[in-house]
């Protein structure tokens, strides 16, 4: 089956929502998508985009089918004080009738492709532990498990914390 | 004491390329700092940065207070530390500036960019800065959602890159 990968644009963030839904029911928690198509237009096709995408396509089976956006994965560069560029993948999933076809591993390709040339120094990423099929995918290509093997934990503010943290202080 | 919280400007870049050595000391991994001060001032303040910075300032009078040695640049006329990672000097710990620092953080990412989550990474066993950020109301994500840290980078970046 034949598939292309082009950057995303802003018609597909109609479709970039379905494929951030379903991989977040997947995880189990799709009730936490606040996110809407209007958000992801302003914040990812503004003058200062926050991410950027790349989609993946597949046509259909006969010449008068429309493309089938199928995958896609969702990434912005942050920074390491110790090293510089990074490039954060935050999304990253195929549609599972499509798995299979080396759709994933093309994508991760790309981005290591894109990762080298804006001179990044690595790729980061954060995955669930029981999300084995994954981390297998990651570490067969060479992916280091940084909480394991150097005690690194994520940590996080909500918006309440930051609201807080943000008022003058009381005492 | 007294001091002050503010954006960094590019000359700000020789401390923040300072402390970020200071602190790679602290977390015993300087080999793994490749960072340059010519570095930071291309990607922070150019065009389009990759990162901004926090600085807190306290004024000259309190120079000589820094007493264990770290401060060798006597052309300095004021005394930085850098947000980015948020090293404290020991002498400067428990005046609140940390505290400052984080409300500058989430002033400048909340209702400046309407943001909705600060996500960050701290070594397990680094008690004081972990006991620091849970005193401040964050959450342990990895514990909480099992959620591991990864990375590629080096010679497996390169070889994904491979068509």
């Amino acid at each position: 089956m034949e598939y292309k990968l082009r950057k995303a644009e802003p018609r597909d963030v109609s479709d970039i929502l379905r494929l951030v839904k379903e991989l977040a029911k997947y995880e189990e928690m799709e009730n936490q998508v606040t996110l809407t198509e209007k958000d992801l237009l302003e914040d990812g096709f503004g003058d200062t985009p926050f991410y950027h995408c790349i989609i993946a396509e597949i046509q259909g089976e006969s010449s008068s089918d429309d493309l089938k956006v199928v995958g896609f994965a969702m990434y912005y560069f942050t920074y390491d004080p110790w090293v510089g560029k990074q490039l954060y993948l935050e999304d990253f999933y195929v549609t599972e009738e499509y798995r299979g076809l080396g759709i994933g591993s093309d994508i991760l390709r790309h981005l290591s492709d894109l990762a080298m040339k804006t001179r990044c120094n690595g790729m980061m990423f954060v995955v669930a532990e029981n999300n084995e099929s994954s981390i297998q995918f990651y570490k067969r290509r060479g992916a280091e498990d940084l909480s394991q093997e150097e005690g690194w934990r994520l940590y996080r503010f909500g918006k309440d914390s930051l609201v807080k943290m943000a008022s003058p202080s009381e005492e | 004491m007294d001091f002050s919280i503010r954006a960094a400007n590019v000359e700000d870049c020789k401390d923040i390329a300072r402390m970020i050595t200071e602190l790679a000391e602290y977390e015993k991994v300087t080999d793994q700092v490749k960072i340059t001060q010519r570095d930071l001032e291309q990607d922070g303040f150019s065009k389009n940065p990759f990162f901004h910075g926090i600085i807190a300032e306290v004024p000259e009078q309190h120079k000589s207070k820094e007493g264990d040695g770290k401060n060798t640049d006597s052309n300095r006329n004021k005394t930085t530390v850098a947000s980015d990672k948020k090293w404290l000097y020991l002498c400067f710990l428990g005046k609140g500036i940390g505290k400052a620092l984080m409300s500058k953080v989430a002033q400048v990412i909340g209702s400046g960019r309407g943001c909705h989550q600060l996500n960050f990474t701290v070594l397990d066993w680094n008690k004081s800065s972990v006991d620091f950020y849970l005193h401040q109301g964050c959450t342990d994500v990895t514990t909480d959602m099992g959620y591991h840290y990864m990375s590629c980078k080096g010679e497996a970046m390169e070889h994904l890159a491979q068509p």
